[in-house]
């Protein structure tokens, strides 16, 4: 039986173990009026710090632990070579430190960049953007500068993106001036054709969509999608977050997207580290080039640049030139992989067909049958709720699947099993999503148990928001 | 039997193709990847790529992102597998350990600012600065931003790249011949159409400007948004006490290796009051049905998988393990070892330019710095010759016309004494 740890934990700050942390005295001739009048940081032993961590740690689920299944995260095994390879101290540069002195720094950047761009059947990258949403606000800042180049930008100042795309999305269309025009899904949970032409408009820059979709269906009206769109004049974006259901078989260049994301921390097997940090370069067709962010990595003559050159940049998206560590994990990654990881998408896919196909005896499972990488349930025919059977599942040792989302399917559960568990794994997964159905629903709205703690108040937490270890502070509602 | 074979033939699937028939046959492609490798092939070969890189004997680089000492037991505790390979706490109740840690970093950094909030991190300081204009326009919907003339290049681009659709003016206020902000100038400045004002401390020129610390009797009812070092902040007021309604930093000097520039951990606090207009994740303390303490993701209304278009950003990962490692770097040193790290910081910029002054490579501005340091020196070919990396010049991060001919060198509590001295011999008379 599953048991997660439990500490009744202090916080650093009531530790008061007296710090031993030794450093020489100072000498200290700096005026008053420059001072702070007091600092009060935690006054803890080395020691105290670390079984602090320890114990918290244990009271910590991960893909070391169990099976993971979050649908649209890609919780795949992360390998233990790309995180010595990350700690290796040569790579551990200053951004400024020049191109001679990181030759091998930038050399890494420059084949992760030419991968993506196989990958994606695309013919530039930027490694730059530190996230998904900050890779799709980069190709949103593309598509701006793009149309401002042509004088279009006046009229274009819309996006279109379906009603089962990822949250970021319209956010980061929004964030980058644009209208979100949402259109409904058809009855096959794709793309509406009719109503994506209805949409289509003087005013359409842009068309935002994953495919396979986050309903884990692979859209094969895709060209045609792509041929409104472009013979609108408008351009195609592809959200790379389910990009690991056709790794090697299809790729986005090919369906006619002319942007990519990629999610670094999902296809690539890069640690999501408790929500960050991630990685999430940007790809695109030639005719987009001169528009990605500075620098990107050229090579000449056997050396590695920082180039600057590019005419229409969108300039800076963030501070230097992204997440290196996380991009010397990925590269490690397909490096060592390399043409075997189309056996990871094929594992991947047939996990969760499998997974699926067990499962839609128990479970309503809407739409085709086909699935990619990922596929979304409905507990609605159950009379159980999604949000119930989540916690029950945490009870056996395993995660829950994304719940409520996407959000056109009601009571939606959505698994990403990945390629990285075995039949062993999702039997037994199943076998815990059967048997809460057949639980008392006084038992399973009581669940989780076994877990460090139990149901939590999210609504009181909300109203009292307590959101530091201040212990005078008041609430914050209430003020 | 192989297991695949066995989940094929329970999907009555003769083979894996068939699970791809659902793509149209003209978008199959044949992609070479290379021949896969064992892991000890990856290794040499990584090996030989680290061994392009080189080392320069002398070492003054800065500017935002500092080698500094880390503690061992900061790597131990973010290398924790439980840490490390988790998601995002979707599930509260089996990610305590995640939730715990980032409700701490949240406290340690309000704590070290002296500001009542702190999200769960940003990208960087640079995005953070960006973000935090677009609260501030959400806060009063104004639109000019005063910004000192000397901000760097970058965090200007991403700051405009960041407010498209505010149609925000961007205004800059000048510095005295002494470095520091010329309050008067910045007076003028600030009218009814003032959204906020942005403020450095220390300075893009590395100068601790006690003038920053009187933005607040000035500022009227415009947003403070202030830009910090938080290793400076061992000793220097925090932006909470003069004042600051936004206070942001990149925390890549707690803790966290420089990684070519990235992954950084961007630092943002705010006012309390301020808490629903604020971007990124909070977490929030409360109880599970049992009465005991728990923590969950909260207020989660402002965000992108909830409120979509109108959300307050688009930000969904953060840096939240490197918010960790910060965390464990400011308890390992406590107050008094973080006060000693930045006054040993500032005694080595003391050292650095007694020496070079000593020397007739001047500073440009007599003044108390922090990290960075400017001087009249710009020869970035004779550095080149004695393998030296420090001397960025100010023309190369910042548009400011004055100085042209000007470089920064900069330190840390790992600056070698002798270093210093052999940096004046090289570039001094």
């Amino acid at each position: 039986m599953y048991r997660q740890a439990y500490y009744n934990e202090d916080f650093l700050i009531d530790y008061n173990t007296n710090n031993d942390y030794y450093l020489d005295d100072v000498e200290d001739d700096y005026p008053d009026y420059i001072k702070r009048e007091k600092l009060k940081l935690p006054d803890v032993r080395s020691v105290d710090v670390s079984r602090h961590f320890t114990r918290l740690s244990e009271m910590n689920y991960s893909v070391d632990l169990g099976m993971y299944p979050l649908g649209s995260c890609t919780m795949k095994f992360n390998p233990k070579y790309s995180d010595y390879i990350a700690s290796i101290e040569e790579f551990n540069k200053h951004p400024l430190e020049g191109e001679e002195n990181t030759q091998g720094n930038l050399e890494i950047m420059y084949n992760l960049q030419e991968y993506l761009k196989t990958i994606s059947g695309m013919a530039y990258s930027s490694l730059q953007p530190s996230a998904g949403a900050h890779g799709e606000f980069t190709g949103i800042l593309i598509i701006r500068k793009y149309f401002e180049m042509k004088n279009e930008l006046d009229r274009r100042n819309e996006i279109i993106i379906p009603d089962s795309a990822h949250g970021t999305n319209p956010a980061s269309a929004s964030m980058g001036g644009f209208a979100v025009i949402e259109i409904p899904s058809d009855e096959s949970g794709l793309v509406d054709i009719d109503a994506l032409k209805a949409a289509v408009s003087d005013h359409t820059a842009a068309f935002m969509i994953t495919n396979p979709n986050t309903l884990g269906i692979f859209d094969d009206k895709i060209k045609e999608i792509s041929e409104i769109i472009h013979n609108n004049g408008s351009l195609l974006y592809y959200d790379g977050a389910n990009l690991n259901a056709v790794l090697g078989i299809t790729t986005p260049g090919k369906m006619g997207f002319d942007i990519v994301h990629f999610n670094l921390h999902k296809t690539f097997a890069t640690p999501h580290g408790g929500g960050g940090p991630g990685s999430g370069p940007v790809a695109v067709k030639s005719f987009l080039k001169e528009f990605l962010p500075v620098p990107i990595i050229s090579m000449e003559n056997g050396q590695y640049k920082l180039d600057y050159r590019l005419k229409n940049t969108v300039g800076k998206i963030s501070s230097y030139y992204g997440s290196f560590s996380v991009l010397l994990r990925a590269y490690s990654y397909i490096l060592k992989n390399g043409n075997n990881l189309k056996n990871s998408t094929e594992k991947a896919v047939l996990n969760a067909n499998y997974m699926a196909d067990k499962l839609s005896k128990y479970y309503k499972i809407p739409y085709k049958k086909l699935k990619k990488h990922e596929f979304v349930l409905s507990t609605e025919n159950t009379g159980k709720r999604a949000l119930d059977i989540s916690k029950f599942i945490l009870d056996y040792g395993i995660h829950s699947p994304t719940t409520y989302f996407p959000l056109i399917v009601k009571e939606a559960m959505m698994l990403e099993p990945t390629e990285s568990v075995t039949k062993k794994d999702i039997d037994y997964y199943i076998s815990v999503m059967v048997k809460a159905l057949s639980t008392d629903s006084d038992i399973i709205k009581k669940s989780p148990v076994n877990t460090s703690v139990t149901r939590i108040d999210e609504i009181k937490v909300a109203r009292d928001l307590i959101l530091t270890w201040n212990k005078n502070e008041k609430t914050l509602n209430k003020i | 039997m192989n297991e695949n074979d066995v989940m094929l033939g329970a999907l009555n699937l003769g083979n894996i193709n068939e699970l791809f028939k659902d793509i149209p046959p003209d978008l199959i492609v044949n992609m070479d990847l290379g021949t896969p490798l064992t892991e000890m092939e990856l290794i040499n070969r990584i090996n030989k790529i680290k061994n392009k890189n080189n080392r320069k004997n002398l070492f003054f680089l800065g500017n935002g992102i500092y080698d500094r000492f880390i503690p061992n037991l900061v790597n131990e505790i973010i290398s924790r597998n439980e840490f490390l390979t988790s998601y995002t706490p979707y599930q509260p109740e089996i990610s305590q350990g995640i939730l715990f840690s980032l409700f701490e970093y949240q406290s340690i950094i309000s704590d070290l600012t002296e500001m009542d909030v702190t999200n769960s991190s940003m990208y960087d300081g640079f995005t953070s600065l960006a973000e935090a204009v677009r609260m501030a326009f959400r806060i009063n919907g104004k639109n000019e931003i005063l910004m000192p003339e000397n901000i760097y290049r970058s965090k200007l681009d991403i700051i405009k790249n960041y407010s498209y659709g505010l149609s925000l003016k961007f205004i800059f206020y000048n510095f005295g011949d002494n470095g520091k902000i010329d309050l008067e100038d910045l007076k003028n400045k600030i009218n009814d159409n003032t959204c906020a004002i942005i403020a450095e401390e220390p300075n893009s020129y590395g100068i601790i400007d006690e003038n920053v610390f009187k933005l607040n009797e000035i500022k009227g009812p415009s947003i403070l948004i202030t830009y910090y070092d938080p290793v400076s902040l061992g000793i220097l007021k925090p932006p909470g006490e003069y004042g600051s309604d936004i206070a942001v930093a990149e925390g890549q000097q707690l803790g966290i290796n420089m990684n070519f520039g990235g992954p950084l951990l961007g630092l943002f606090s705010f006012k309390k009051e301020y808490v629903h207009r604020s971007p990124g994740r909070l977490i929030g303390m409360g109880n599970d049905l049992n009465g005991k303490k728990a923590f969950v993701m909260t207020l989660q209304a402002r965000e992108q998988h909830i409120r979509r278009a109108k959300a307050m950003s688009n930000i969904c990962s953060n840096q939240a393990l490197l918010g960790i490692a910060a965390l464990s770097y400011l308890s390992i040193l406590g107050s008094n070892g973080l006060r000693k790290i930045a006054l040993i910081t500032m005694n080595k910029s003391k050292k650095l330019k007694n020496e070079l002054n000593k020397r007739n490579v001047k500073t440009v501005f007599d003044s108390i710095n922090f990290s960075d340091n400017l001087f009249y020196f710009d020869n970035k070919e004779l550095l080149r010759k004695n393998n030296v990396s420090g001397g960025i010049k100010l023309s190369e991060l910042s548009d400011i016309s004055k100085y042209r001919n000007t470089s920064f060198f900069s330190v840390t509590e790992k600056t070698d004494d002798n270093d210093i001295i052999e940096l004046s011999k090289i570039i001094g008379d």
